[in-house]
């Protein structure tokens, strides 16, 4: 019997499939790609956020040697071509208004940089600035501008608002409610961007009778619907080429400039690419600012009575995801309490500002800051110890904490416990010194759809074919180490295809940290497929009933003896070699009475405990101490786990310490790019970053998994809010708790 | 006045002689001109450190040198670390350490983290810290490839 | 990127011609850490850059002369900031050489550069003016030395005239020993623009001298000769009245978005007060060593 390697099964940390390549440069990223002939296209963009364009001079652009194409809304099809993941409301470019600083009004493509550069320099656009709503207070003034034409939303009662839409969710009677304190706070959120270090790029190129598209997109298969609906294709002539993203985080998600790139192309020829700079991609995606007004109900000791939740979120001139995600991240508002009344209105907010889109915590962030800092100051008015107060009103495992959604899933207690733990709760702390604790919770992903296909080759060797994108969180590792795990194989033999249309079977999206558990189920589905003809040909080998044959870790057991894979493998294949081949699929169906269109196919739970000091003469704020703990079901890879849940942390800490878009008030972004925009360095960690997670296998993903990545940086606003609470005796409500804004707050102590 | 002008510069140990436009950073003619897309492009700013390449001994952003004054000069890119194909024993430790997540700033990670062990054969967390400070790593990984070269400087003691 | 011309002088003399010769059309190129930002973004677009990195009589360098340290122009701050003189007889100046940008930023950026920008904020400027440096240039009509106090207008504007150019930054020895130090205030830990930066110089003879950038359009001296400021047994409050007067010329932009003009104007008095400190207890150390 051969020896079979267990390093890089389920629950080891092996090096990330992909990584060799990832630190010796050879990972090919979209700009690291190149086509014979290709142009290279350039954004032509306002420095003002709306205007009416007036007129446009392409002439000048186009006598510049090398320049093949200068395309404005003229050179498109009419009317418009529209998109939208949501509301088909997105022009291809700009037609007759800007909506945002940075909606491109032309594009050139030239046969070099430098020409294009030139070119779109050149490109005369007479326009006339019109005012601009760029905050929550103006564009819900009754007497704002109105950001979308209402013809676009024909029916609509709202079309005639800046709000695109309401969600209203709740259960118990709020209003009858009685409670013995009160507590209501507003509290604000900033405009933050993904800051991928991979700026989006684009191509698109002629393709026999169809067109192939490389994006560093998240969603491939839908990027591919959306530009089949577009051109008038099947999906069987759109291609698209999705190398793994340099970073994603929510903002790769949907389609950008592809179908612009696509008519640049298909109007050349040529292959068209388009690699935004990183000033640009602040212009293409970002989170959605808010305001949000929570009112909650404590009886004397502590115990929730109500939540009464209104937030607003700022979204951007055209809808994107965005109005899924202020559905979706206000949903589970209320926290993962028992809360016996609760009410939540959301509305998008439809402003001149970038388009905001799905980031890492889906709208969950911005309504966690509220409410987890409204728990704090309940339990303060109380006298209650906030850790005391969480533990209280926690949710237990199989309570519907939202009564018309999947119970709670977890030992959640558990991750609330250890945090305590770490970060020794209700120890003495020096003067200036504060600890603050907060939980978040997320809905997972409420529909699904994976199709996996797992081929085992004659020498044992395997190749997965899965969908999602690895935007670094390492899906390819992860798939990798469950086909080694199913079918024997050591993981230096496992290859994992992904990122082509053409090739790969289909993937709704990589979103909602969703991939270990849907995509995940469908190569175990297709590994089990395998398996179960292996237990055919060992039953035919050794004339064995099938029933009485079981395939585990790589070994075929019968009743009399094991074997390995390859030992009933290869001569099952017999002669002509071959392979088997196992095909998983992975559906969660949509509920279509359930006011997200399906249940949570698991929450994500994650407890962030902080200790930070305070510099009351500068406020600086310095976090000595930081703990994150995730309920995951099962670490298929315990390291990256942590990676993805430090990661969380440290993005996290960007938009409560430092990060947040300056606007002028015209609406131009004023910290465009990375000099004035501020993200965490190395120098700007924690003193200290323990994160710890609990595994109960108690999830619906493979071996018990759960989805996990964004799960720690729901709260981290709120735990560290919390602690400079504590450290300074002043709360404050507004984000990020940049140095002046935590002096300020200091000097108007009363 | 526009010409390319030819200069002279060994890159990964191969002297070239190649025509630039004077207004051509580094970074560009490295990944368009020589197809060493290895150095990434990110803030041209020189404030993410995803195009760190050593020059002349030292790292720099090469978004903000011109090609031209590398003329006569040597550089030296990530595909240039490791002599055959292979990892170098810190590029081994961002993979056991788990230094690597998307991987797009890690060419710049490396050489940076590869330059301070030079400078510093035994760093503390402290130097790491700032010798790394100037390369943006946003999938969050400061602590492991702060393990990383821990460990490749230990590595390296024995 | 404008395409532009690139030349590469190779004396000083040369320089100067084309320098003279081209005037507003053509820009320096020393580090380029500031410069090429500038012709990306196209707030500069230059008919010529000069590239100073061959001129022989130019290359980068630190060297003592007759009781003064002369920094070529080129020097980058890596350098300066790892210079045991520098250390020694400097302290402000090696603090704030190294904190400008990161490890890249400081491998290219120049003293000379950095002077020449006539940033408001350019970490260098307190330091050196603290330290009392002289600007040496060479220009049409010869060469001067300037008192880097009297270089300084306002962002970008300096007194050089046509054609004339900073080949070196000296900094005089102190006879006795100095207390000095450099603080900033950023908007996060990692490297970034400062929204304050201050410098202090304390004497033997008691002679304080504070120097306080990114509060103004240019960096500010002010010099306590009095000895209060100096005087380790004084009071905060005892030295606010004096450091309200020295500050009396910072005068933030209220269009920053980087820090309000009050957060700045309250971030200078605290480093104020810490500068003071700790130069007091530096001076005091290295009289303890002797």
């Amino acid at each position: 019997m051969s020896v079979v390697s267990l390093a890089g099964r389920v629950g080891d940390s092996p090096r990330r499939v992909g990584g060799p390549d990832r630190v010796t440069g050879l990972q090919r990223y979209v700009a690291d790609l190149h086509l014979p002939d290709e142009l290279h296209a350039k954004l032509v963009t306002l420095p003002v956020a709306r205007a009416r364009i007036v007129a446009i001079d392409v002439s000048a652009a186009e006598r510049v040697p090398g320049v093949r194409v200068v395309v404005t809304a003229a050179d498109l099809p009419q009317p418009m071509p529209r998109f939208g993941p949501q509301f088909r409301d997105r022009p291809v470019i700009a037609i007759g208004e800007t909506k945002y600083h940075g909606d491109p009004v032309a594009a050139v493509a030239a046969d070099t940089k430098d020409a294009a550069e030139a070119a779109a320099a050149l490109v005369r656009v007479d326009y006339e600035e019109l005012p601009a709503v760029v905050s929550l207070e103006a564009a819900l003034d009754p007497a704002a501008p109105l950001v979308q034409d209402p013809a676009l939303r024909p029916n609509d009662r709202l079309a005639a608002t800046n709000v695109l839409r309401e969600h209203r969710v709740g259960w118990g009677d709020v209003d009858a409610a009685v409670a013995d304190l009160v507590v209501e706070h507003r509290y604000t959120f900033p405009i933050v961007t993904h800051f991928a270090i991979e700026p989006h790029a684009f191509m698109a190129a002629p393709d026999g009778d169809g067109i192939a598209i490389w994006s560093s997109i998240q969603h491939p298969n839908w990027l591919q619907k959306v530009l089949a609906d577009l051109l008038g294709l099947p999906l069987s002539k759109v291609r698209v080429h999705a190398p793994d993203p340099g970073g994603g985080f929510g903002g790769k998600q949907h389609t950008k400039y592809e179908p612009l790139v696509a008519f640049m192309a298909l109007r050349t020829g040529r292959p068209v690419r388009l690699v935004l700079s990183l000033e640009e991609t602040f212009q293409a995606v970002r989170r959605a600012g808010a305001g949000v007004n929570v009112r909650t109900g404590f009886r004397a000791d502590g115990t929730l009575v109500f939540q009464d939740i209104a937030a607003d979120y700022l979204i951007g001139a055209y809808a994107d995801i965005a109005d899924r995600v202020v559905g979706k991240g206000s949903y589970p508002g209320c926290g993962p309490y028992r809360v016996p009344a609760g009410r939540i209105l959301a509305r998008s907010v439809l402003s001149h500002t970038v388009p905001s889109t799905a980031f890492r915590g889906f709208g969950n962030p911005q309504v966690n800051w509220a409410v987890e800092s409204n728990l704090d100051a309940g339990a303060r008015a109380l006298g209650i110890d906030r850790l005391e107060i969480r533990l209280r009103n926690l949710a237990r495992k199989g309570e519907a904490f939202i009564p018309f959604d999947t119970p709670c899933d977890g030992h959640w207690d558990q991750s609330v416990r250890r945090a305590a733990e770490l970060i020794d709760w209700g120890s003495p702390l020096p003067a200036g010194h504060g600890r603050g604790i907060a939980v978040g919770i997320k809905s997972g992903p409420t529909t699904g759809l994976s199709y996996a296909t797992v081929r085992l080759l004659v020498d044992g060797s395997v190749i997965v074919f899965a969908g999602t994108s690895d935007m670094g969180q390492g899906a390819r590792t992860v798939f990798a180490q469950i086909a080694a795990q199913e079918l024997g194989a050591p993981l230096e033999a496992v290859t994992v295809v992904m990122g082509d249309t053409a090739i790969v079977p289909y993937d709704q999206q990589t979103s909602a940290s969703r991939s270990t558990v849907l995509m995940g189920n469908a190569v175990l589905a297709a590994c089990r497929e395998i398996q179960a003809k292996l237990r055919g040909m060992a039953a035919r080998l050794h004339a064995v009933d099938e029933a009485a044959i079981s395939v585990d870790r790589g070994v075929v057991r019968l009743p009399d003896r094991e074997l390995t894979v390859l030992e009933v493998l290869v001569p099952g294949l017999g002669r002509l070699g071959g392979e088997l081949i196992g095909n998983g699929e992975m559906r969660k169906d949509a509920e279509p009475d359930h006011p997200l269109g399906g249940s949570a196919a698991f929450f994500e739970f994650n407890c962030t405990a902080v200790e930070a000091s305070v510099d009351e003469a500068t406020g600086d704020v310095t976090i000595t101490r930081y703990v994150t703990v995730s309920d995951v079901g099962k670490a298929i890879n315990p390291l990256q786990v942590r990676m993805q849940d430090e990661g969380a942390a440290i993005q996290g800490l960007g938009h409560s310490l430092m990060e947040h878009y300056i606007f002028d008030d015209g609406g131009r972004i004023r910290n465009l790019g990375a000099i004035d925009y501020r993200i965490p360095t190395s120098l700007d960690l924690p003193l200290e970053i323990i994160s710890e997670h609990v595994e109960n296998e108690d999830g619906p993903g493979p071996y018990g998994s759960k989805g996990m990545s964004e799960g720690a940086l729901l709260c981290v606003a709120s735990a560290v809010g919390a602690a400079v609470r504590d450290a300074t005796g002043v709360a404050i409500r507004d984000l990020p708790l940049t140095p002046e804004r935590v002096w300020r707050a200091l000097q108007e102590r009363p | 006045m526009n010409g390319m002008i030819p200069i002279q510069v060994i890159v990964n140990g191969r002297a070239r002689t190649i025509e630039v436009a004077a207004h051509h950073t580094l970074l560009e003619v490295l990944r368009d001109d020589l197809q060493l897309t290895g150095t990434k492009e990110c803030c041209l700013v020189g404030e993410c450190g995803a195009c760190t390449v050593r020059l002349d001994g030292r790292i720099v952003d090469s978004c903000l040198v011109l090609a031209v004054e590398a003329d006569g000069g040597e550089v030296t890119t990530v595909e240039g670390l490791a002599p055959d194909g292979g990892l170098t024993r810190l590029q081994g430790s961002f993979l056991d350490e788990g230094g690597v997540q998307c991987g797009f700033c890690i060419p710049g990670q490396v050489m940076a983290a590869d330059d301070l062990l030079r400078r510093v054969p035994s760093p503390s967390v402290a130097e790491i810290q700032d010798g790394l400070a100037g390369n943006l790593c946003r999938c969050g990984c400061y602590g492991q490839i702060t393990a990383a070269v821990l460990a490749a400087a230990k590595a390296d003691q024995r | 990127m404008r395409a532009f011309a690139y030349t590469r002088p190779t004396s000083i003399a040369e320089a100067v011609a084309l320098l003279d010769r081209h005037g507003p059309e053509a820009r320096l190129l020393a580090g380029g850490t500031d410069l090429i930002i500038r012709l990306r973004d196209g707030s500069l677009v230059p008919e010529v850059v000069i590239d100073l990195k061959r001129i022989a009589e130019l290359q980068p360098g630190i060297r003592e002369i007759d009781r003064r340290l002369v920094i070529s122009a080129t020097t980058v701050m890596t350098d300066i900031a790892a210079d045991p003189r520098v250390a020694m007889h400097f302290r402000a100046l090696a603090e704030a050489a190294a904190v400008v940008g990161s490890v890249q930023i400081r491998n290219r950026a120049t003293l000379g550069g950095n002077v020449c920008n006539a940033s408001p904020a350019a970490d260098t400027a307190p330091a050196l003016l603290v330290h009392e440096a002289i600007a040496v240039t060479a220009g049409p009509a010869g060469s001067r030395r300037i008192p880097i106090d009297e270089l300084f207008v306002r962002s970008g504007v300096t007194t050089l005239g046509r054609g004339e150019l900073v080949t070196a930054i000296e900094l005089p020895i102190p006879a006795g020993r100095v207390g000095s130090v450099h603080l900033r205030r950023t908007r996060r830990r990692g490297h970034d623009l400062a929204s304050v930066t201050l410098a202090c110089a304390i004497d033997t003879a008691g002679v304080t001298r504070l120097a306080y950038g990114s509060v103004g359009p240019r960096p500010v001296v002010a010099v306590d000769a009095t000895g209060l400021l100096a005087d380790r047994t004084a009071t905060p409050e005892a030295k606010a009245e004096l450091l309200e007067r020295m500050f009396a010329d910072a005068s933030p932009s209220p269009r920053s978005m980087r820090a309000s003009p009050e957060y700045r104007l309250a971030m200078l008095r605290v480093l104020g007060l810490r500068g003071l400190d700790i130069a007091i207890e530096r001076l005091a150390a290295a009289e303890g060593g002797r």
